[in-house]
């Protein structure tokens, strides 16, 4: 038993007034005249035993209604017994990940586990403390009626979220309290895909799972355009998740560009040559299902005539072969749009650069970077191995390459590194590569990598528009991005706007979002669902609740029992109202008692 | 229907208020007499002792329509056998009899003058001899029976006195009563019968044996007879300092049992020996012990 108020109890001390009343009454002072005592002497003596028993009953009957109180006032919690629960420092962890808008039972799971949280918010007692944690990790606390508050504003999110971070944020949260009971209550459709990392939590966990099997998905997995510059023919490729066969519409903007029915397993593939100029929305979606987030996923392309490209010879014969494979197949053309070739060779931007072929051009080299306003310049030549890292250049060997030096302040984008140093470095007009494209240095020309990798230099990154971003960003629903310099805002097919100044996420409505300078399209943000989410498959409730909790997880598909579960971490209860009712029971006794005393006197 | 004028009915201690004793008990006598339907004298004798002013419910056969006749006035004759009743009135004045319970009430020995007076002016209106003996541990006072028209003066007088408040020797003021009392007549006893039962039963039963008839009113206040007081207290006993603690919840039930055996078996004991009880509490009206001493009187020959 332990108690909120104990200094309550010194109350029980009254307890001695009624029985030293009742032991000292025959030293009672106060006299008062009474000629027939001798009346009341016989009483006494007459009634002697029953005054005695009632008298002692009386005496018992006030002690105990004096402990009672005094008990009752301490606020007592014991184990096993009393009205309600204990003190609790509760966290709810409401899972609003996008997979919960999955409609099970003609109701969607969202509305299920949000029910459920209201009513074990609402049952909590005053002394309660509450936190709401959601699928994103954001913690929320504050009293019952601003949690239910809460709850009532929050709605499903656009993303997968984060489970395995809300509940540790929910655990540290609960084993932040003074409070002596603590539960963690998970509201979850037990999505395998959104527990997978999830690791065990020292605090009683309580979990609500919703009965029922996941509906039958049908979903678009990946939507890309290939190449991701169309100039002006590409291709749509996506991978579809479904059953059976099942039909697909492809747009482009508002515009159909087709439609068809794709067969269990087997990829999409449009190729297309639209009229549209310019950066373009892709959306690849199926006939409606009982999860509707996943029946659409969006691209975006640029399209438009493919870049006129000269090839320096000093860039060697490598770069010639592969230009001469790019412009057979309709991605470039002979022009001088772009250029690639050694340092000292290349004299305008746009521009591929390559480091001289011999070493006693390398100054000559390096003022002319200067004098294009490159900040790199080529150092010292390291003769031994490497590895090159990053845009898409894993695995490539080096075996020569200059040390690439940074000389200015102007933005550049390191895209590959060979031993933790830049190798290849791309900033505004140009693309600088610290080994020249000779299998003598690197084997990057003899790989399959190789034509791609200058398709995609020449006609993402040097043969856009000046100033494009080249390539869509790709983002989660309010991830993170990096929008390019001098972009004012984002804008979607339907003409809604967001200012992008100071912009460090994407919008949380999926979807594609161009990005504005002025009035031009000078990029894309491409807003997709993360692909996990369309897995709806789920854990077991016993099997999420061994994963996370352990032995002191319980696991239920009723909400009642759940609520239950939640609250009797706090095993010791109050007993202020079993103790009020006790009282009043003496009382009654007591009350009971005189009465019918003086109805007998009567 | 009762006279809503009948000072015999009024609430004791408020009439009380209204004057002196003397006063008081004349309104309370012509009251009670009023109320009668007929009038309280019967058997009257041939033999012609005295006349005296008319009053109503005097029976209209013995007014004397000469003397109506010639001095415009109303008498009745009176015989001498009327005169034979001799009542003897004996009042405790102990201290108990002082105590009262509420500043409303009146004092049981107030209450018993009052209705000493009141019973004594009704007998002497019917040519009784009237005496009085008051008493405490000892006889304080005693006026011989007499049916002298100024007796009442004297009664009142001695009842005037204040001397007494001690404890009761009833047994001693009984045994005085009947050396007073030498022929067959009535004793009206005042008490509030705070005393040792048996001395006093034997001298009652002494009186009977002499042929008296013997009528008691056991005065008791309200709050003695319920026990309403509150508190817990030592409950002590003015004259014998006896002290009873006790809390007045606790008690009253046994306490009320208590005082009824006690009116029992005081009851009981006078009628085994054909004396009368009646219980008077304090706040109740005069008639009733008057019509108890009135019936007493009329039983006699």
């Amino acid at each position: 038993m332990s108690f909120l108020a104990p200094l309550y109890l010194l109350v029980g001390a009254a307890a001695a007034i009624p029985l030293l009343l009742h032991l000292l009454r025959r030293n009672i002072a106060t006299r008062v005249d009474f000629p027939a005592a001798r009346y009341l002497q016989r009483a006494e003596q007459e009634h002697s035993r029953s005054l005695r028993i009632r008298n002692l009953l009386l005496m018992l009957l006030r002690v105990l209604l004096v402990l009672a109180l005094a008990v009752a006032a301490a606020r007592p919690f014991v184990s096993g017994f009393g009205v309600g629960h204990g003190p609790t420092a509760v966290a709810v962890v409401l899972d609003n990940s996008l997979s919960t808008t999955a409609v099970n039972g003609g109701a969607p799971v969202f509305a299920k586990l949000r029910d459920a949280a209201r009513n074990l918010v609402l049952a909590s007692a005053p002394g309660d403390r509450l936190w709401l944690v959601t699928a994103d990790g954001r913690v929320r606390g504050g009293s019952r009626e601003a949690v239910a508050a809460e709850l009532d504003r929050i709605t499903p999110s656009e993303d997968a979220g984060d489970l395995p971070l809300a509940l540790r944020r929910a655990a540290a949260a609960v084993q932040g309290s003074a409070l002596p009971a603590r539960s963690v209550a998970v509201a979850t459709d037990a999505q395998r895909s959104a527990w997978a990392s999830a690791v065990k939590v020292d605090v009683p966990t309580a979990l609500f799972v919703p009965g029922g099997d996941p509906p039958h998905n049908r979903a678009v997995l990946s939507a890309e355009a290939d190449p991701g510059r169309w100039t002006p023919r590409g291709s749509i490729v996506a991978r579809i998740d479904a059953g059976d066969s099942v039909g697909f519409r492809v747009l482009i903007g508002a515009r159909t560009l087709a439609r068809g029915a794709v067969a269990r397993g087997e990829p999409v593939q449009l190729r297309v040559t639209p009229p549209e100029r310019g950066w373009q929305a892709l959306r690849v979606e199926l006939e409606p299902d009982d999860f509707a987030a996943d029946d659409a996923r969006f691209a975006a392309v640029w399209v438009g005539a493919p870049p006129g490209v000269v090839v320096d010879p000093s860039a060697g014969p490598f770069v010639s072969t592969a230009l001469t494979t790019l412009v057979s197949d309709g991605r470039a053309t002979a022009g001088t749009d772009v250029r690639i070739g050694s340092a000292d060779a290349v004299s305008s931007l746009p521009a591929l650069i390559t480091p001289p072929a011999d070493a006693v051009r390398l100054g000559a080299a390096n003022r002319e970077l200067a004098r294009l306003g490159i900040p790199w310049r080529f150092g010292q030549l390291e003769g031994g191995s490497g590895v090159a890292r990053g845009s898409h250049l894993d695995g490539i060997t080096t075996s020569s390459r200059y040390r690439l030096v940074r000389s200015g302040q102007a933005g550049a984008d390191t895209l590959a590194t060979v031993s933790g140093e830049p190798w290849v470095v791309a900033g505004p007009g140009y693309v600088l590569v610290a080994s020249r494209l000779d299998p003598v240095a690197t084997t990057l020309p003899v790989r399959a990598a190789f034509v791609p990798w200058i398709a995609d230099m020449v006609g993402l990154r040097l043969g856009a528009p000046s100033g494009d971003a080249g390539a869509a960003i790709a983002a989660r629903p309010a991830g993170s991005i990096h929008l390019p310099e001098g972009a004012d805002a984002l804008e979607n097919i339907a003409g809604t706007r967001r200012s992008a100044a100071g912009a460090t996420n994407a919008p949380e409505e999926r979807g594609v979002w161009f990005i504005l300078r002025g009035p031009r399209r000078i990029g894309a943000v491409v807003v997709n669902a993360p692909a996990d989410e369309s897995a709806l498959a789920r854990l077991s409730a016993d099997a999420l609740g061994a994963r996370i909790g352990g032995d002191r997880a319980s696991a239920s598909q009723s909400a009642s029992a759940w609520i239950r579960d939640t609250y009797a971490s706090g095993t010791r209860r109050p007993a202020i109202t079993p103790l009020l009712i006790l009282a009043l029971l003496l009382l009654s006794a007591e009350a009971l008692a005189v009465r019918t005393t003086r109805s007998a006197a009567a | 229907m009762e006279s809503p004028h009948r000072a015999d009915l009024f609430d004791p201690a408020a009439l009380a208020t209204l004057g002196h004793i003397e006063v008081v008990a004349r309104w309370i006598v012509d009251g009670f007499l009023s109320g009668l339907h007929r009038s309280p004298r019967k058997g009257f004798s041939v033999e012609f002792a005295d006349f005296r002013p008319y009053q109503p419910g005097d029976d209209l056969r013995y007014v004397d329509w000469k003397i109506a006749a010639r001095a415009d006035r109303w008498v009745v004759k009176q015989y001498e056998e009327e005169t034979n009743l001799r009542a003897t009135l004996v009042l405790d004045v102990s201290r108990s009899m002082d105590w009262k319970s509420a500043p409303a009430l009146l004092s049981k020995r107030v209450y018993a003058e009052q209705l000493i007076a009141a019973v004594g002016l009704l007998l002497l209106r019917q040519r009784d001899a009237v005496g009085l003996i008051r008493f405490d541990d000892a006889v304080r006072t005693c006026v011989r029976p007499s049916a002298r028209s100024t007796q009442w003066r004297r009664l009142i007088t001695a009842l005037a006195d204040r001397a007494g408040g001690r404890a009761s020797d009833l047994a001693a003021a009984l045994s005085q009563a009947a050396r007073l009392v030498t022929r067959q007549g009535m004793v009206v006893l005042v008490s509030d019968l705070l005393v040792d039962p048996e001395p006093v039963l034997a001298n009652l039963r002494g009186l009977r044996a002499a042929g008296h008839d013997v009528l008691v009113f056991h005065i008791m206040d309200p709050a003695e007879r319920e026990f309403g007081m509150t508190g817990e207290a030592q409950y002590t006993d003015p004259e014998s300092s006896l002290a009873v603690p006790a809390a007045a919840a606790d008690v009253r039930a046994a306490y009320g049992a208590t005082v009824a055996e006690v009116v029992t078996e005081w009851r009981d004991a006078l009628s085994a020996m054909g004396a009368s009880h009646e219980l008077v509490i304090t706040d109740q009206p005069y008639t009733v012990p008057l019509r108890r001493a009135f019936d007493a009187r009329q039983r006699r020959p």
